[in-house]
């Protein structure tokens, strides 16, 4: 009886919560790549196919070739790798700063780091234009690289922070007793016991910089150094949608996405648990 | 450590004046380079083209003709830059904020005035009059254009009109032995009569989404006749006309149109129509493409917005596309060479036959595929009825536009939640054109 009430009980407080929010999230999913496998005609015909009746790669092939995917994937694989490079050297060195060496205006540091994120990124946009304008980086990848690191390092380092106050303080100072500068006890001695939270501010930083899109726009004014998000609106016109190669367009994009996760998971989830318990 | 703090401040804020500096020297020169250049006519050029609504249909159009440009003018290269609807305004502002604006560009008659006030867009009357084709173009979409800027220059050519009319399913009218509405009355009546919720059908959508206050301003004029929309000062938005409209207009939802209208925006309005579930909606000749793709040629009909009361069509002045060239363009002779080659004829013929819109160049008005395109023939007979009335939209005011945005789209969904009257949704909206229009006159001194 026990037992069956046990089963009862995880039924309605686990199993139908956990597959009615699985419906939420994997049927938008499963119907972008149901749409990605069917013809143009099939896409808007009713009854609706639940499963694509002659499947057919020509969505693909057309995102890729035609639309200029390949292009666009690329220049946003480009920017998102050096976005999360420059990110995490400067955030570990910063949220070592923070976690490591007391100053005055410590806290209202912190708190200025975090009001950074309030500012609507809209309102940036007129004022970044002209300086890169003025550096002769408009539709340069640069201009981007520089945007995402300067808006995700704030937060990122606030992440840095409570990963490196968790590594014991004594660690490195066996390490400093042993020989090692500062520097050498970072890099041989925190660096490595740092993985998991490297790993969780990389997802972040390189996720936010491949989903981006109104700031990818306005810094660009050459078709060919667009990025994936302003490619995906290229499907969209006033009057006309390409669903085929819209949704073969969000497949596309979403696989570095989906790779990432899944090889990043584990250390997502220890990574995450650090920096809520700093 | 407060000595270092002095020191970071002094060099930051030296380091700001100089980027400052810079800016505006560079504005300057920026704006005097237009004016005193003159091409060398086999020089190497590159030029840049903004499309403002740039998608699946319209990107490969605008690349066809500008490999067409191409191919006559070898010398000159186009780089073509699409831009998505919904966020070009916005890239437009940025670029002329940072005086980083392209060669070439479609824009929307609406942004003229803007554009022209923010001095960023070379006047075109010196060029357009020596052209050879001046004459063909729409005479009175040219005048409109001069008229709704401050200093009555001609700033956009335009390539394209549309017209706002009713798609309704003439098979669901037939069946139903109803009249095709001609007036106010048919269509209140036959969105009543099409109405059946036993087979899932609504007579008529509500665009009450994001939008939808274009429409319904054209809807509202279209039934009252009037075409001053501010006379002395004063709106006619709060006309009673209008506030005898909206009530009849708003009483349908919900009892014959679908719930979700409150929140329908162009996609989801167009998709009850193309999946079947309501008889009417209105919408301009632009969506004929997508009624095409969805519904059987028997199953869709585009028709004039009603009659007013004493038997008058009434359309918005100045529903145009036009192209324009941008003061800070270092070959202004190649870049008049690409607008005035976009609005020839050829061109003309191919952009608005693909888009399936009027073209305003008269030449093309006599081809084949004018004359077999029923829905543009409905536009026709509206624009060519000598007693048609054309409203004027104040595209002039620089607020026009987020007035409709901010006051009128989120208005309209007050009204139809029932959390605001119709006179005070009419009074807002016409008191908030009227500030505009008081702050525009006292800017010009009128």
């Amino acid at each position: 009886m026990n037992g069956a009430q046990k089963r009862l009980d995880k039924l309605f407080t686990f199993n139908i919560p956990i597959l009615i929010m699985l419906m939420f999230t994997v049927f938008p999913l499963y119907w972008t790549i149901n749409t990605a496998f069917k013809h143009e005609g099939d896409i808007l015909k009713r009854p609706l196919q639940y499963v694509p009746a002659s499947p057919t790669i020509e969505n693909f092939v057309s995102a890729w070739t035609n639309v200029g995917f390949a292009t666009y994937f690329k220049n946003s694989l480009i920017v998102g790798i050096c976005t999360v490079v420059i990110v995490i050297i400067l955030s570990i060195l910063s949220g070592y700063a923070l976690a490591r060496y007391r100053f005055k205006g410590k806290r209202a540091f912190l708190l200025m780091l975090l009001c950074t994120q309030f500012i609507p990124r809209s309102m940036l946009i007129i004022p970044l234009f002209i300086v890169f304008k003025h550096l002769g980086l408009i539709s340069h990848p640069l201009s981007l690289i520089l945007t995402y690191a300067a808006v995700e390092i704030p937060f990122t380092t606030v992440l840095m922070n409570g990963f490196i106050s968790n590594v014991p303080r004594e660690l490195e100072e066996a390490a400093m007793i042993d020989g090692c500068n500062r520097m050498q006890a970072l890099r041989y001695v925190i660096f490595p016991l740092l993985v998991p939270g490297i790993v969780a501010t990389s997802v972040f930083t390189f996720i936010y910089t491949w989903n981006e899109f109104l700031l990818a726009l306005m810094l660009t004014n050459q078709q060919g150094r667009f990025t994936l998000p302003v490619g995906l609106s290229y499907m969209m016109g006033e009057f006309n949608i390409n669903y085929g190669a819209l949704a073969a367009g969000s497949v596309i994009a979403l696989i570095p996405a989906v790779i990432l996760f899944s090889y990043a998971q584990k250390h997502l989830v220890n990574g995450l648990g650090g920096a809520v318990k700093g | 450590m407060y000595k270092k703090l002095l020191k970071t401040v002094a060099a930051t804020s030296m380091a700001a004046s100089l980027l400052l500096a810079g800016c505006s020297k560079d504005t300057k020169d920026a704006n005097a380079g237009a004016k005193e250049k003159k091409d060398d006519p086999n020089e190497k050029v590159t030029l840049t083209f903004w499309d403002e609504n740039a998608g699946p249909q319209r990107t490969p159009i605008w690349e066809e003709l500008i490999k067409r440009f191409h191919d006559k003018n070898p010398n000159i290269t186009v780089e073509y830059v699409g831009l998505p609807k919904d966020s070009a305004k916005q890239k437009y502002d940025a670029a002329i904020a940072a005086n980083d604006t392209p060669d070439v560009a479609s824009v929307q008659t609406s942004w003229l005035p803007e554009f022209s006030l923010r001095e960023a867009l070379l006047p075109l009357d010196s060029y357009f009059d020596k052209w050879e084709d001046k004459e063909k173009i729409n005479k009175g979409s040219l005048d409109f254009n001069k008229k709704i800027v401050a200093d009555n220059k001609l700033y956009g050519i335009p390539y394209t009109q549309n017209l706002d009319i009713l798609w309704v399913r003439p098979d669901w009218f037939k069946e139903a032995n109803v009249q095709i509405p001609e007036n106010w009355d048919d269509f209140f009546g036959a969105v009543e009569k099409l109405a059946d919720k036993d087979k899932n059908r609504y007579g008529y959508t509500i665009r009450g989404g994001a939008g939808g206050s274009f429409q319904l301003q054209r809807m509202m004029y279209a039934y009252s006749g009037i075409n001053d929309y501010i006379k002395d000062g004063k709106s006619t938005i709060n006309d009673p006309k209008h506030a005898e409209f909206l009530k009849k207009y708003f009483a349908l939802y919900k009892k014959f149109t679908p719930q979700s209208d409150i929140t329908n925006d162009y996609k989801a309005m167009i998709a009850g129509f193309d999946t079947g579930a309501v008889a009417m909606v209105q919408h301009n000749i632009g969506s004929f493409g997508e009624h095409s793709k969805a519904l059987q040629p028997d199953q869709f009909q585009a028709i004039p917005l009603p009659k007013t009361a004493d038997g008058k069509y009434v359309a918005e002045g100045g529903n145009t596309i036009g192209i324009s060239v941008f003061k800070g363009t270092k070959h202004p002779d190649a870049a008049w060479k690409l607008a005035s080659f976009l609005n020839s004829k050829d061109s003309q013929s191919y952009w608005n036959q693909q888009v399936g819109q009027i073209p305003t160049n008269s030449e093309v008005l006599g081809e084949d595929w004018i004359k077999e395109s029923p829905h543009i023939q409905t536009a026709f007979k509206v624009y060519d009825d000598k007693d048609t009335v054309l409203y004027q939209p104040p595209f002039y005011l620089p607020e026009y536009r987020s007035i409709l945005d901010t006051v009128v789209d989120p208005g309209t969904q007050a009204v139809l939640s029932g959390k605001m009257t119709i006179e005070e949704f009419l009074n807002e909206w016409a008191q908030a054109m009227e500030k505009a229009q008081a702050q525009y006159d006292e800017h010009f001194k009128k």
